[in-house]
């Protein structure tokens, strides 16, 4: 971990079950907000590697990196439904990072860092299945505990879902426009597909689907994607970066208590350019061709993000323009992780520039300005 | 689908040779039902999992030459023809190396692949149907072949392809500017794949307009017309009466295979996986369905009433070395779907369906002539698939009665076939020039490198223009027991030509292409010429053409309504052997102008239903008592006939 103070923790919703619809706007919102802030580390992890090298790595943090694309566009299509409107595409929304975990009740740092055994760590600790505790208000849960685990903030959304559909009727509560919901034309084959939440049962099968993908069904390794989706079943997030960083798969008897303990996995730990997680823009002297990229990289991102807005308030059908973006970022960031730091101290220890995403509110004006040109 | 089958197992019910696209179709369909089905492949199986087509995609972006065969390793066991194999020589002719052997005045330009998943691995995806029109071409323009079916009857069994290959398009489009008759409704699996920017700029400029291919000639009205796809793009939701598509991912259990993304590699491999391959059939095979890679037929058993009993088969371990064993296995039917002319060498070979004197002959192509230009604008070449859409309005007509009819493509990928582009642009300005005895030139790097690469590129485009050949027996493969492979199997002896209805229609094609560069203000560059490169070249009426493979290999077992003039009934048994099949476009009496594989998906899927009923009529008891009032003919008692 990092040596650094502990950065702050971003904002959380209280600790308390959604009380009415507009509570409910702001879980769902910070749920978004949530999904998100894994996908700038895992891209970081992904696209120091050397292309080429490690490919079942980089297929497997690519292949969590899609499920958690799933899991935003699930939420918005969660928080369309309730009659809410996503906003993922403002400066607050990209977490700065190093950033603390939030809805833990342990102090967990999550940086940019390159491919190793340090970003594999992270990102065990981010996905560890937890024993869920129940939602505030529970007999079980003390009411000053405070959140305990990214399962209980769902396992309380889930509840909040649920009381104000018995409170209001779902008709009541599920008052969002359908045209707005993406559904599964727009996003497939990506890890589970996404599908459009009209009441309450689809609501909660994707609170399901999110929690399931990461931590694993019902305690096992593997994801419940084989019910849910017909698809295979694979071990959950945690277990899938878990096989990295053990260099060895799960085996079909395999529990999260063994282990892995299948075939071995060639991980080659040396053929990541290391970065300086603690990196920022400023780092990357004025005028440099690296800082230009940087900056480019940003307002490529923060277009990505304009993407999704305007896909999950109104135009489901523009989601398709964002994997343009996502290929340019792509390309963007294994340019720039190619480049010895530009700082000759940080380059004497062998330290990569990387992309920093420092998306600031320029990024997003010119960013909308290029979209809407 | 299990691996090897123990020697107790060795008797199925069907054993198809080919695990190709008609192959694993037949197989996927068949084992659906019940049915246990052996599938024999020649070549390897590497690329049905995660790992090994991430291998081939390496393989293909290391490649120096970047052929349709690339991505796939060479395989002494089970040889593949390669577009490489042949060369121009300097004062026109050609000289053919490699596994076919070549007889011919031409030489068949056209290559195949012998591995699992067969050539749909490096298929470029293009999926149109066959005009109604083609269908009786004999009778209507005098010239090729007529089918013993029609558009009508092979309908049903397109929308069945359709939805078996996830295809792609805009069925209202296709109605109204290909003619293409379907049922009310009826929409595609997926929308169209959107046009490419070089589609939008043709079109801006072509719609709407006009072109006569010479003075006097009809005027042919032009639109540009999205083509369909075996790809993913965005599901229909409208598709199934409202049911909607769910489009096929990759092979492997990762989250991948998503809509195309234009990677520009169609041919030969799709990174993305967006494109169907016969993997994706063969990963929704049931547990009926066995598959054995690495294990050449080499001969089909038959007894002396004409059934064939199974088939004898060349196993070996390792595809560089010398090692194989011989083995048989039995089934009550065999199918054969290796390709038109890997089939046509295993009936030959076997000395089997031969009484109508038509196995190997009839070997049509897709001749194509490629001509390129720059546009007065950049094209946005290399992008996207290799062809999104084409002008349809020479597909048929009155000028079919005078030369061959085609089908325009509008090529995405720049000059990359015609000239090699963009390596061989990088390579001239590197200063080395194609041609090695030219003088050297000093090279270009840097900055200097990329301005004037783009330069050359950003204008780019070319047409394909992909004419119909007409049957001819005399086009046709033959075996000569001298030339082996390394499993002592006859290779094939091609002896193919263009009849001159088809360099008529290559003329024409030339005409035309004038015509909408002049349309178009485009700077034509196409040009002529023998060479090394040129192995299609020949002069007609004074003029210098040359024409390329299209790696739509048909015709070699004719399908016909008579045993005495074909080698298939309609069904695409074999009139000699009524429980052998031979499946593909093998059995395709004319190509029309399409690209084959969706037609012959059709008519393989169509096949499935006769194999069926077949099977179930083997199977029947005896009746033990005669039913005292049912009159009814034997035909409509058989049971099943479902897919």
């Amino acid at each position: 971990m990092t040596t650094a103070p502990t950065p702050a923790r971003p904002a959380e919703p209280p600790f308390r079950v959604p009380r009415d619809r507009a509570d409910l706007h702001r879980f769902l919102q910070a749920a978004l907000t949530l999904e998100h802030l894994t996908i700038p580390p895992y891209l970081t992890a992904m696209y120091t590697l050397r292309p080429g090298t490690n490919r079942t790595a980089f297929q497997v943090i690519r292949g969590v990196v899609v499920e958690e694309m799933l899991h935003m566009t699930l939420v918005a299509n969660v928080l369309n439904a309730v009659g809410g409107e996503p906003k993922v595409a403002h400066s607050r929304f990209v977490t700065p990072y190093p950033a603390r975990l939030p809805y833990s009740r342990d102090h967990i740092t999550v940086a940019l860092r390159h491919f190793g055994p340090d970003a594999l760590r992270t990102f065990l600790l981010v996905e560890r299945p937890a024993g869920i505790a129940r939602p505030p208000g529970h007999p079980s849960v003390a009411s000053d505990t405070g959140w305990t685990s990214v399962g209980q903030f769902y396992r309380t959304i889930a509840t909040g879902l649920a009381e104000l559909t018995d409170r209001l009727g779902e008709h009541a509560l599920f008052t969002g426009d359908p045209a707005r919901q993406v559904g599964p034309s727009d996003f497939y084959n990506s890890g589970g597909e996404v599908f459009p939440v009209t009441g309450l049962d689809s609501a909660l099968t994707a609170l399901r689907v999110i929690t399931e993908q990461g931590e694993g069904a019902d305690h096992a390794v593997y994801d419940s994607d084989d019910r849910v989706f017909g698809e295979h079943r694979r071990p959950g997030h945690y277990f899938r970066f878990n096989e990295i960083l053990q260099q060895r798969r799960y085996g079909p008897y395999d529990t999260p208590a063994t282990g892995p303990n299948g075939p071995p996995l060639d991980v080659s730990w040396e053929d990541a350019h290391p970065i300086d997680p603690a990196g920022t823009l400023a780092d990357y002297p004025p005028d440099s061709e690296v800082r230009e990229a940087a900056d480019r990289f940003d307002e490529t991102y923060a277009r990505l993000l304009c993407t999704l807005e305007t896909a999950y308030t109104g135009e489901p059908v523009v989601l398709r323009d964002s994997v343009p973006a996502m290929l340019e970022l792509r390309d963007l960031a294994e340019w720039i992780c190619r480049n010895p730091h530009p700082d000759p101290a940080r380059r004497a220890l062998g330290l990569h520039a990387a992309p920093t995403y420092e998306i600031t509110d320029a990024h997003f004006a010119r960013a909308w300005s290029t979209l809407l040109s | 689908m299990s691996a090897v089958p123990p020697p107790r197992e060795r008797r199925h019910d069907v054993i198809v040779v080919g695990a190709g696209m008609a192959g694993s179709l037949i197989a996927r369909h068949l084992g659906d039902q019940g049915w246990r089905v052996l599938v024999l492949e020649a070549g390897t199986d590497t690329l049905s999992t995660w790992e090994g087509h991430q291998e081939a995609v390496d393989t293909f972006h290391a490649a120096l030459y970047k052929v349709p065969n690339a991505p796939y390793r060479p395989n002494a066991a089970a040889p593949s023809p390669g577009v490489a194999d042949l060369e121009g020589l300097p004062t026109g002719g050609y000289r053919a190396h490699g596994y076919l052997l070549q007889r011919g005045p031409l030489p068949y330009s056209s290559d195949y692949l012998r591995a699992n998943g067969g050539t749909g691995l490096h298929w470029m995806g293009l999926t149109p149907r066959m005009h109604p029109d083609d269908f009786a071409v004999r009778t209507t323009y005098g010239y090729g072949r007529d089918w013993p079916l029609g558009y009508d009857d092979l309908e049903p069994h397109y929308r069945a392809a359709e939805q078996q290959l996830g295809v792609a398009a805009d069925a209202e489009e296709q109605r109204e500017a290909v003619g293409l008759p379907f049922p009310e409704g009826y929409t595609y699996p997926m929308e169209a794949v959107p046009r490419s920017h070089l589609d939008h700029l043709l079109a801006g400029r072509l719609d709407g307009t006009a072109l006569r291919e010479e003075p006097g000639a009809p005027a042919v009205p032009l639109r540009v017309v999205t083509t369909p796809h075996a790809r993913n793009s965005t599901p229909d939701p409208r598709y199934d009466d409202g049911h909607g598509y769910r489009p096929a991912g990759a092979v492997g259990p990762n989250a991948y295979g998503e809509r195309c993304v234009g990677n520009a590699s169609c041919v030969p491999i799709c990174p993305a996986q967006a494109k169907y391959t016969p993997l994706k059939t063969q990963a929704v095979w049931g547990p009926h369905v066995t598959l054995v890679a690495r294990a050449v037929v080499s001969r089909v058993l038959v007894t002396g009433d004409g059934r064939v009993t199974g088939v004898e088969y060349q196993r070996y371990e390792d595809p560089a070395g010398p090692v194989h064993t011989t083995h048989t296995a039995e089934a009550d039917v065999v199918v054969l779907a290796a390709h038109a002319v890997e089939n046509a060498k295993l009936l030959l070979h076997s000395r089997l369906a031969g009484s109508s004197d038509q196995v190997g002959r009839n070997l049509m192509d897709h001749p194509t002539l490629l001509t390129w230009a720059l546009l007065d604008r950049p094209t946005g070449p290399f992008r996207g698939p290799g062809s999104t859409s084409g002008l349809e309005g020479f597909r048929t007509g009155p000028a079919r009665s005078v030369r061959a009819p085609f089908r325009v493509e509008i090529a995405n990928w720049g000059w990359a076939w015609p000239a090699g582009s963009p390596a061989g642009d990088v390579a001239e300005l590197l200063g080395i020039p194609a041609d090695t005895t030219a003088p050297r030139p000093g090279p270009l790097f840097g900055p200097a490198l990329r301005q004037a690469l783009t330069g050359r590129l950003e204008r780019q485009f070319s047409l394909q223009f992909a004419v119909e050949q007409d049957a001819e027996s005399r086009n046709r493969v033959t075996l000569d027991p001298r030339h082996r492979d390394r499993l002592g199997i006859p290779r094939p002896v091609l002896t193919y030509d263009l009849s001159d209805h088809v360099k008529r229609g290559l003329a024409a094609a030339r005409n035309v292409s004038r015509e909408l560069f002049r349309l178009l203000g485009a700077e034509d560059h196409t040009a002529y010429a023998p060479g090394p490169l040129a192995p299609g070249h020949f002069r007609f009426d004074g003029a210098d053409l040359v024409f390329q493979g299209a790696g739509h290999g048909a015709g070699t077992h004719v399908m016909g309504d008579s045993p005495g003039t074909s080698v298939v009934d309609p069904w695409q048994r074999c009139w000699d052997h009524p429980n052998l099949y031979a499946v593909g476009c093998g059995s395709m009496p004319s190509v029309g102008t399409s690209n084959p594989s969706l037609t012959m998906a059709a008519l393989t899927l169509r096949s499935c239903e006769q194999i069926h009923r077949d099977l179930m009529d083997l199977h029947r008891p005896v009746t033990l008592r005669p039913h005292p009032v049912d009159k009814a003919p034997a035909a409509s008692r058989r049971p099943g006939g479902r897919p």
